[in-house]
């Protein structure tokens, strides 16, 4: 008998009646394979914070549509797989790509009497078991591959939750797979108004895992927790934001995509606002941070309204300028410089806006405050516009010689634009 | 390893950790630093909000100034001691284009699609990195600092990407000067031994890190008058890079010619691969014939003959991957007046003659004229031309060569003349 394809002994039955000359005769080859497998499975995990994980458990969590766009194999299968034991739900994954449109539409049933009873849709076995347990994480996987038609279809599955003439209970959950539209083999893309519906999360690898999980050790993501506690101060938070920058705003509201290049992407809506006020609310009762709210809020409004959002957040995070003026000595500024800036030029704004002697003088202490604890270069421009706010019945505070280091620094640096007008007009003329 | 090779192995000072000069260096002349920052804000406004962002970190490491990508600034004190106070100025504003411009980001790609290594390599992304600063950074207030690259010092053309000026020099006797340039892993994405790395202090994270760059260009955007042209084109640029027009118009023309209705219809002509386990009920199925493209192409002269000899093989290879055939891709030069009609198997040959005014009307009549009527239509042109003032039967995919100075403003369409229609899709070619 001639010695089979060793890959095909690997999987065959095992035959105890072919000895094989490289193993001992007791181990049969699948043994030996089953061995090698344990090996190459044995990894250990360790915790490692996640936060394209942490976004995306956050918009599942809030009941929200997820795409999760990547190039294929990088891995969007494994992170549901943990998301789904995370939330403790089932995992079912439909490949949209090999099925048929009415799949998700239901197949007609024809009955005894269709005139008398109609044609019932009848819904697939797998969304059958997904509503009578009652919840599930469902996946649809490989969207951009499917034909227009059955993208169609699952797109009123998507958004509406009904597969034929089943409603998808509320404990269910569904996340959505596309590749990039450059990498997609017939370049599916969304339109405006679906895209819309989506939250849209960019899925890349992070290399270095990808390395340490190669090598034996998978990262098992903290995923966040809601606190019960902080529930109404989140909701009260998100409101908030979301209202006080589309107040200052009203051109973000809607906003239509108009260039090719932001086609199928998110774009702002009263509809994705009212996602985006659901996000920060999960997110801030969760306790995450600006760098997974920043996925989120701009996978939902896009980049640059969600900048703008994240930007407001940042103001409403620096201190009361009436608080600050209130105690100049018990301050607290931020430490970064332009932050500090910020709240400084709020600070003599605010006194600008309502000007008395003491609301002066607690500006100036202030002034000294941020001299002291930083950089000098900072508290030039508030302390000049501060000065020129001054009425001729207020002395100068005492604290004031405390910045004439500053005035020595403005004047230096007064003197160094002075001498490079003058190096840069040579340097014209010289050209010319 | 060659990435483990010393920078400048002419340079003892920048091994051993001393800075240049032989003076025993004093203490960070923090005063000098910060007065230089406030010039610099004075400056450029615009940039205020970054400039005081970075945090200044001493280090005698550095030789001079240098920024990691947590936009930190490491200073030489012996730098700050050497410099007057107007070119530490412009130090600063050219440490934070490094990091405004994602020059740390961009390297890193540039060097996993180029496969570029080591030491000498990164100095080849920090020189062009400070050739793309440079060209307009300075001027207008602020000094150019001793030892600066510029592309002209390169004999490079100015106003040009790091990406393009990396292709357009090599290290040679003419870069033997610029071996001691070093900006820090801000610049060229390598990690240097004075980083203080992601948990050191004062780091600013991924969000905080966009969000001052976007408020900086927001800043540009908002006073489009003052800031250079370099400054204002990264400020459109700096959240929506611009996509290739090649993938822009791929995408176009494939989901013009494969949406529902192109090229694809339910059909009862053969049954669906379902009707056996449905018996009693007809079923159809779903049947595809090969989209047809017909590229109306504007041949009035603007419009060079290789951007769109590119443009049509661009068309025809994407007809080709959603299954259209060669032969199904015509081609309907167009001026004033549409002339024959051509079949793109026989491509290389069609006379793209034409010249003076366009009226693109008579090449989309044209097109439709054929029998049968094509699925999508591509129009190849320069804009210059009237539209058909109602929407053709089917998908219309616009490639815009765009023309000098008429650039497109999205907040304001109504000051662009011969404004595409608002069916058609448009992709900016070029």
């Amino acid at each position: 008998m001639p010695t089979p394809v060793p890959t095909h002994t690997l999987f065959a039955p095992p035959a105890p009646s072919v000895p094989t000359h490289s193993v001992p005769a007791s181990a049969s080859q699948l043994d030996v394979a089953g061995e090698l497998l344990a090996l190459l499975r044995d990894s250990t995990t360790e915790p490692r914070p996640d936060s394209q994980l942490e976004a995306l458990t956050l918009a599942v969590a809030a009941d929200l549509p997820v795409l999760l766009w990547g190039e294929p194999g990088i891995g969007k299968t494994a992170a549901l797989t943990q998301l789904a034991e995370a939330l403790d739900l089932p995992l079912t994954t439909v490949i949209a790509s090999v099925h048929e449109p009415s799949d998700f539409s239901g197949l007609p049933i024809v009955g005894d009497d269709p005139a008398e009873q109609g044609v019932p849709m009848a819904p697939p076995d797998w969304a059958v078991r997904l509503v009578r347990a009652g919840r599930g994480l469902l996946f649809l996987d490989e969207l951009s591959t499917a034909p227009p038609a059955v993208q169609a279809a699952l797109l009123r599955l998507v958004l509406e939750r009904r597969i034929g003439a089943l409603t998808l209970p509320p404990g269910v959950r569904i996340v959505a797979a596309a590749n990039p539209r450059g990498s997609a083999a017939d370049g599916w893309e969304l339109s405006p108004p679906l895209a819309n519906r989506f939250v849209h999360l960019q899925w890349t690898h992070d290399h270095e895992v990808v390395v340490r999980g190669l090598g034996g050790t998978w990262p098992r993501a903290t995923l966040p927790r809601l606190d019960p506690a902080k529930l109404p101060e989140a909701v009260d938070f998100a409101r908030r934001a979301v209202c006080g920058l589309l107040t200052a705003r009203p051109k973000l509201v809607h906003r239509l995509p108009s260039s090719e290049a932001r086609r199928g992407g998110a774009w702002p809506s009263p509809r994705s606002w009212d996602m985006t006020l659901s996000l920060i609310a999960f997110a801030t009762a969760a306790g995450s941070s600006r760098d997974v709210l920043s996925l989120l809020v701009r996978g939902t409004v896009g980049d640059g309204p969600g900048l703008e959002l994240l930007a407001s957040l940042d103001r409403m995070d620096l201190p009361d300028p009436e608080t600050l003026l209130a105690d100049p000595a018990g301050a607290d500024l931020p430490e970064r410089g332009d932050l500090r800036q910020a709240v400084l030029d709020g600070v003599v704004a605010a006194v600008r806006a309502r000007a008395d002697r003491a609301r002066w003088d607690a500006a100036w202490a202030l002034l000294v405050r941020a001299l002291e604890t930083g950089a000098p270069d900072l508290v030039v421009v508030p302390a000049t516009t501060l000065a020129s706010l001054r009425q001729e019945d207020w002395d100068v505070p005492a604290s004031i010689e405390k910045l004439a280091g500053v005035v020595t620094l403005s004047r230096r640096s007064d003197q160094a634009a002075a001498r490079a007008a003058a190096r840069t007009a040579a340097v014209a003329k010289a050209g010319r | 390893m060659s990435s483990d090779e010393p920078l400048s192995p002419d340079e003892p000072q920048s091994v051993t950790g001393r800075p240049r000069g032989a003076v025993e260096p004093r203490a960070l002349d923090l005063d000098k630093l910060f007065a230089a920052r406030l010039q610099a804000a004075r400056a450029r406004p615009y940039l205020a909000t970054a400039l005081f962002a970075l945090h200044p970190v001493e280090s005698r490491w550095v030789p001079t100034m240098a920024v990691d990508r947590h936009w930190r600034c490491y200073v030489s004190p012996a730098f700050v001691d050497r410099m007057p106070v107007e070119e530490l100025a412009g130090v600063w504003v050219h440490e934070v284009s490094h990091l405004l411009r994602d020059h740390h980001g961009r390297s890193e790609r540039v060097a996993r699609e180029r496969g570029l290594t080591g030491a000498g390599e990164r100095l080849r992304m920090n020189i062009a990195a400070d050739c793309e600063i440079n060209d307009d950074a300075f001027g207008d207030g602020l000094v150019t600092p001793e030892g600066a690259v510029t592309p002209g010092s390169l004999g490079l053309r100015p106003g040009e990407l790091m990406e393009d000026y990396l292709r357009q020099f090599r290290l040679g006797p003419h870069t033997q000067s610029l071996v001691w340039l070093d900006c820090g892993s801000g610049a060229d994405g390598r990690e240097r031994e004075w980083d203080l790395g992601p948990d050191g202090a004062h780091g600013l994270s991924e969000q905080e890190r966009d969000a001052v760059r976007f408020r900086v260009a927001q800043g540009i955007a908002g006073r489009r008058g003052t800031a250079p042209a370099g400054w204002r084109r990264w400020a459109e640029e700096a959240f929506h890079p611009p996509q290739p027009w090649r993938e822009l118009l791929g995408a176009a023309v494939r989901s013009a010619a494969s949406a529902p209705g192109a090229g694809e219809d339910y059909s009862y002509g053969r049954p669906s691969r379902r009707s056996a386990g449905v018996p009693g009920a007809v079923l159809p199925s779903l049947r595809r014939r090969p989209p047809r493209v017909s590229v109306v192409i504007d041949t009035s002269g603007s419009v060079s003959d290789a951007e769109l000899g590119s443009a049509i093989l661009e068309v025809a290879a994407i007809s080709r991957a959603v299954g259209g055939r060669r032969d199904l891709v015509t081609v309907v030069p167009c001026d004033a007046a549409a002339r024959i009609v051509h079949p793109l198997c026989r491509g290389e040959g069609i006379p793209l003659m034409g010249g003076g005014g366009t009226d693109l009307r008579a090449g989309f009549t044209k097109a439709l004229r054929a029998r049968p009527g094509p699925d999508v239509i591509v129009a190849l042109t320069d804009g210059q031309t009237p539209w058909p003032s109602t929407r053709p039967p089917c998908r219309t995919v616009v490639g815009l060569f765009p023309r000098g100075s008429a650039s497109y403003d999205e907040e304001d369409p109504d000051h662009v003349p011969d404004e595409p229609p608002a069916w058609a899709r448009v992709v900016e070619i070029g």
